[in-house]
């Protein structure tokens, strides 16, 4: 069999992490997704035991964690999980709505600072979002740079940013590009 | 311009793409009597009013929902949204 190697989201062997000032960005490459729908009837299941957070919100609990995408529908991330078949686990857990298999079309990239200011400073030069209410188990979709992203503030010092694995390098170059701004100004 | 999304709250309006007259959810029966003129108007007659306007928009950039938006026309100013989804079943009832 052909003994192929596998690449990162940016084309590297290896996912890249990298500090500007006080911001640490890394790829993670070891994120499982699997978006979650209700169908018609169906109850609100609670998957490993979460309960699923409302409008824009972000929940976690060990391990597994999921956030809202729209009416009925949110997106479960499992930490560390991203070469098993994580859709399939999630489907035993709701088998009474739709699974769909995310992890290979996306690409997430996790920034983390020592305290809160910082990332804010990030969210107000990155996106179109309230950055002061944008409180811990936020997470939105919003455009950056004509591109569509999920962003989700985890902890104070911590956002992650979901987008398209197509455009990593783009929505990469554009995080980068604010970060350096931040320090140099 | 901000639109505020009876989900999210106020949201920058660039999230959204506009379809049209809200009046496009009134679509009629296929099969009834008088199918073809009643389509004809849906499809080609709109109002173009000066004033208040109810329109589609939909929530491309976030929760990709459609919401019927009231709009004053001559000032731009937003008066309300709804999901289109409640407007439907209300109709519906």
């Amino acid at each position: 069999m052909t003994d192929l190697s596998p690449l990162s989201a940016l084309g590297d062997a290896l996912p890249l992490t990298i500090a500007i000032g006080p911001l640490t960005i890394r790829e993670n490459a070891g994120m499982a997704l699997a978006s979650l729908t209700l169908r018609q009837g169906s109850g609100e299941p609670q998957p490993f035991g979460l309960h699923l957070p409302g409008p824009g919100g972000w929940k976690a609990t060990d391990g597994i964690a999921a956030f809202w995408i729209g009416p009925g529908a949110w997106m479960v991330e499992a930490e560390g999980r991203a070469e098993s078949d994580f859709a399939a686990a999630l489907k035993a857990e709701a088998r009474h709505c739709s699974v769909s298999e995310q992890t290979d079309g996306c690409v997430m990239f996790e920034i983390t600072a020592a305290d809160a200011a910082p990332i804010r400073a990030l969210l107000e030069k990155l996106v179109n979002l309230d950055a002061q209410g944008f409180a811990p188990g936020s997470a939105r979709r919003t455009g950056l740079e004509h591109m569509s992203v999920f962003v989700i503030r985890r902890a104070e010092g911590h956002l992650a940013l979901l987008a398209m694995r197509s455009a990593a390098g783009s929505v990469f170059h554009a995080i980068e590009t604010a970060a350096r701004r931040l320090t140099a100004a | 311009m901000l639109i505020p999304h009876p989900l999210l709250g106020p949201r920058d309006a660039q999230e959204f793409t506009y379809l049209g007259d809200a009046s496009l959810l009134n679509r009629p029966d296929g099969m009834a009597e008088g199918a073809l003129p009643a389509f004809c108007d849906y499809v080609y007659l709109r109002d173009n009013p000066a004033g208040i306007h109810r329109e589609l928009w939909f929530h491309e950039q976030g929760d990709r929902s459609w919401l019927v938006v009231t709009r004053n026309t001559l000032t731009h100013e937003i008066l309300g949204a709804e999901l289109a989804r409640d407007v439907a079943l209300r109709r519906q009832k």
